[in-house]
């Protein structure tokens, strides 16, 4: 038994037959062959398959791909255009905020959902936001300067 | 230019940032299957009937794999003994060990047919705890001689027989009953570490297929390819050019995918399913796949009044798991420095690696270091406190100088152990003796420790690299060590580039592919750099030297007045005469096409006698320091971290940013194993396998001070004078932390990880006379 969905994943709409059990991240993975998400954990806390769902950081691998209809899914595939990368991603690059590189695609897509909410965040929130992003090489120090080089790039700036 | 010593950008960075970059999980094969395992639910058991033909009969799948269809291959596979088999025989050692495999269409209909196995067990007497293990009486858990046939550097243990423990790693210097008789004082205690998960991120994975015509082709996240290939080629009686390994980017490892772990039965799987098998494993399942070494450490010290040490005797009890993996390594590496860094007259050091009715262990990241390091560094503080000595004072009083002659019979060089460790105790604000007054713990207790460690490195051990200089001055670094996230593809660039005065930029680093890319030992023991690095220089030097003959005759010079200065080769002094690369291939081969290669294999030798326990245990050694402030809720037991440094002697600093990060990586991968991370078992059975349960450190974890400091000695063997950084800075922290709660709390001594709020409280109603 499939079920039919219709959706928004990086800005192309499509219909597709999901299956019952499906998460998001095996749609994404398995039949959308969008690999830049993740799973580490498979229960939704160590947010290496944070996706954007209505521009909302959702463990991808904790929804099912059926609740997608309706929706706008944004994935890190869905994030440079072009040669142009994301403001978020240009500032992990120039923090170097990786090492392996596993759980970086969830890392910028919380960042992205934070800074969309919060564009200046102080550390202390930002810290409470990517509580939940678990980076095991222990990146945090150089992910916290993105975010923060980020809000200060931020036209909200003082 | 060049960038030896400057923090060259990443070159796995945009990749990376675009979900871009490839690991084993993402790679997928035309007609490929699916697999699942059964496990078993007895720690300890005789498997009376494995049954799989129901299974075999659920539409959709492909192949069901169990102890009756291991013909035509080797059952057992190990690095250093073969204990473990593919699949459980005649019975099953773990809650987890695998009993049968699945392939299937579908992920789901694996799963399904795995309850379609009938399994009966006839369950055993089983043992959990490594002292217990030890004793007469103890369930054996290996009785059989198939753990005889051992691999790699098997000549350095000393086996035991018939007995759960399988190796002991002894080493004596001096004579310790002197020793202690000339000691005014002697400290005897007993510390203990619990099993920790590496928690990589990424779980273990591995696609496996064979061609036609019968060679086998497996794409693995492992730190090891040549280690792979060996033993699955001995497990199939293959020839190693038979076995193609592939590694792809690895999402972490920090020991964890060292050695075979999926790889054996996913091909055994792919053979009989005649389909290309992908297995990847839930993060449950990595919980029951590796894991640190649980210990016990009795150690006992004899000092004089003056603060020198002249008797050391310890006993480490390393609870090496249901398998071997490489546990008599970890325990020997454990038992060598044992001791410390430290200049002791009289010393006699004993490891023990013991099975127990537990899920495998095998290397984590720092390699039985930190379990010593955990018992010699609170000690210390303890010495210092009862002698009235500033704890910094009594370590640089004892601490190991350069050309020292360690216990191990090694010669040390490069040995910056006292900058390390004043750096650190600069850095946190060290006040001396002061740190360690008397107080009374009530409230928000604040404290500070320090902490030393020396480790070593795998030796013998061997690394091959083979560089290709293209005609238009690019290069390419072919080499099997693996980019586990380390930075190992961009270090490894700039090195190459140095030695051929070219940007990093122009040098590509491939992938390891063991049908392409030269014999590696194995991307771990902090040893890429080094080794991995020492090859690709020598490799780079001959090729350099090749086009320095060239240059001679066009620039009618001597080799010697010779250089290479970005891209180009110019008279030293009269950089106007110069010709670029291309101009030199042109000049040489009458057109600015081809390349010139050369390889280079690196060998360190060396190793340690099973008799003494001496030799030359290390081609270089780690050396590294941490300081530590806490702040103790002495209501709630809580400990926050408030600031940490780790200093570290990286020899030289072939890229500082990423060294900064190894240690960064090293120092919250041992903050959360100081405080918290503990696997719990109930009887075998695990409680804590997931990321709800079993939480490694978050951001919220990560302290607000936060530094780490390079030492930089230069080793006269490492390439540019580098050495290791990537484990190093993670011994001392969790002592560190430990006296710096200590200094918190009046001296308040626990000995036991983690460090608990539970135990916290406990020590503290102890200290105050109530009861626990």
């Amino acid at each position: 038994m499939k079920i039919e969905i219709h959706t928004v994943v990086n800005g192309r709409e499509l219909d597709a037959a999901v299956k019952p059990n499906q998460t998001l991240l095996e749609w994404l993975r398995d039949d959308l062959q969008l690999r830049g998400s993740k799973e580490g954990c498979g229960v939704g806390v160590c947010g290496s398959c944070t996706v954007l769902v209505d521009g909302r950081a959702v463990s991808s691998c904790l929804m099912l791909a059926s609740n997608a209809e309706g929706k706008d899914v944004r994935t890190i595939e869905g994030l440079a255009q072009g040669d142009e990368l994301d403001p978020v991603q240009r500032a992990f690059l120039e923090q170097q905020a990786f090492q392996c590189g596993y759980c970086t695609s969830g890392m910028i897509m919380a960042t992205k959902a934070l800074l969309s909410s919060n564009p200046q965040p102080t550390e202390d929130e930002a810290r409470d936001y990517l509580s939940g992003n678990i980076c095991r090489c222990g990146t945090y120090k150089e992910v916290l300067a993105a975010i923060k080089s980020l809000a200060e790039k931020s036209p909200e700036g003082t | 230019m060049s960038g030896l010593g400057e923090n060259f950008p990443r070159v796995d960075g945009p990749a990376k940032l675009r979900g871009w970059a490839q690991f084993t999980a993402d790679v997928e094969m035309p007609g490929m299957v699916y697999a699942k395992v059964l496990r078993s639910s007895y720690p300890h058991a005789r498997l009376t009937r494995v049954d799989g033909s129901q299974a075999k009969k659920l539409p959709g799948v492909v192949a069901v794999l169990t102890r009756d269809d291991l013909k035509g291959m080797n059952a057992y596979f190990g690095p250093v003994v073969k204990d473990q088999p593919v699949v459980a025989l005649d019975r099953v050692r773990y809650v987890g060990d695998i009993i049968a495999a699945v392939a299937a269409e579908e992920k789901d209909i694996a799963e399904e047919a795995l309850e379609l196995i009938a399994v009966d067990y006839e369950p055993l007497a089983a043992v959990f705890d490594p002292a217990q293990a030890m004793k007469p009486g103890a369930p054996i858990l290996h009785t059989e001689s198939a753990r005889s046939e051992t691999r790699l550097d098997r000549a350095q243990f000393r086996f035991e027989k018939n007995s759960n423990v399988l190796s002991v790693y002894h080493a004596e210097q001096g004579d310790v009953a002197v020793g202690f008789k000339a000691a005014d004082e002697i400290f005897e205690d007993v510390y203990s570490s619990q099993k920790i998960q590496h928690g990589h991120i990424e779980p273990h994975a591995a696609l496996a297929y064979w061609e036609p015509g019968g060679k086998l082709v497996i794409y693995t996240s492992t730190q090891n390819p040549s280690s792979i290939r060996a033993q699955l080629a001995e497990l199939f009686d293959l020839p190693q050019s038979k076995v193609r390994v592939i590694v792809p980017y690895v999402g972490g490892g920090y020991g964890g995918k060292v050695h075979p772990r999926l790889e054996p039965l996913t091909a055994a799987l792919a053979r009989q399913a005649h389909r290309p098998v992908q297995w990847v494993l839930t993060r449950e399942e990595v919980f029951l796949t590796a894991h640190c070494h649980a210990s016990v450490v009795k150690i006992k010290t004899g000092v004089t009044r003056d603060g020198t040490i002249v008797a050391r005797q310890v006993e480490g009890i390393y609870d090496t798991g249901a398998y071997a993996l490489t546990g008599p390594s970890t325990t020997k590496n454990g038992g060598e420095v044992a001791g410390g860094p430290y200049r002791i007259a009289h010393q006699d050091l004993t490891t023990y690696c013991v099975y127990t009715n537990t899920p495998p262990t095998g290397p984590y990241r720092g390699f039985g270091v930190p379990q010593v390091c955990w018992a010699y560094e609170s000690q210390m503080d303890d010495i210092a406190r009862r002698l009235g000595i500033d704890p910094l004072a009594l370590r640089l009083k004892n601490l190991v100088q350069e050309g020292d002659m360690f216990v191990t019979g090694d010669k040390l060089v490069s040995v910056g152990i006292a900058d390390c460790l004043k750096g650190a105790a600069e850095a946190v604000g060290w006040k001396g003796k002061e740190e360690q007054r008397s107080r009374e713990p009530s409230g928000k207790a604040r404290g500070k420790g320090l902490a030393v460690m020396i480790k070593t490195t795998m030796t013998p051990s061997n690394s091959a690299a083979l560089v290709r200089l293209n005609a238009d001055g690019s290069a390419v670094l072919l080499t099997s060590s693996v980019e586990i996230g380390q930075g190992t593809q961009t270090s490894l660039a700039q090195i190459v580039a140095q030695e051929l005065g070219i940007s990093p930029e122009r040098v590509s680093v491939t992938f390891p592919d063991t049908d392409v890319t030269p014999f590696d030992q194995s991307t771990s023991s902090s040893r890429t750099v080094f080794t991995m690095g020492g090859a690709a220089r020598q490799a780079a030097e001959q090729v350099r030297r090749q086009l320095l003959e060239i240059g001679a005759n066009v620039l009618e010079a001597d080799v010697e007045d010779l250089e290479l200065v970005e891209g180009n080769m110019q008279v030293k002094g009269a950089p106007e005469k110069k010709k670029s690369i291309s101009q030199l291939f042109q000049a040489r081969y009458g057109a600015a096409v081809g390349s010139m290669a050369a390889s280079y294999d690196n060998q360190t030798s060396g190793g340690v006698d099973p008799r003494t326990g001496k030799g030359k245990a290390s081609a270089f050694f780690f050396l590294s320091a941490c300081a530590a402030e806490v702040e103790v809720d002495t209501e709630t037991g809580k400990v926050t971290i408030e600031r940490v440094v780790s200093a570290v002697d990286a020899g030289k600093a072939v890229n500082p940013r990423q060294c900064h990060m190894q240690n960064e990586g090293s120092m919250i991968m041992s903050l959360g194993s100081a405080l918290f991370e503990e696997m719990v078992f109930d009887n075998g059975q695990p409680i804590n396998s997931t990321f709800l349960e079993y939480m490694p450190p978050s951001m919220e974890d990560h302290p607000r001070r936060f530094e780490s400091v390079l030492v930089e000695t230069p080793h006269p063997e490492g390439p540019f004078g580098a050495k290791g950084v990537g484990e190093a800075a993670l011994g001392p922290v969790e002592p560190a932390i430990g006296n710096a709660v200590a200094n918190a709390l009046g001296g308040l001594r626990l000995r036991d990880l983690p460090l608990r709020p539970d135990r916290v409280v406990a020590g503290l109603r102890l200290v105050n006379g109530e009861s626990v």
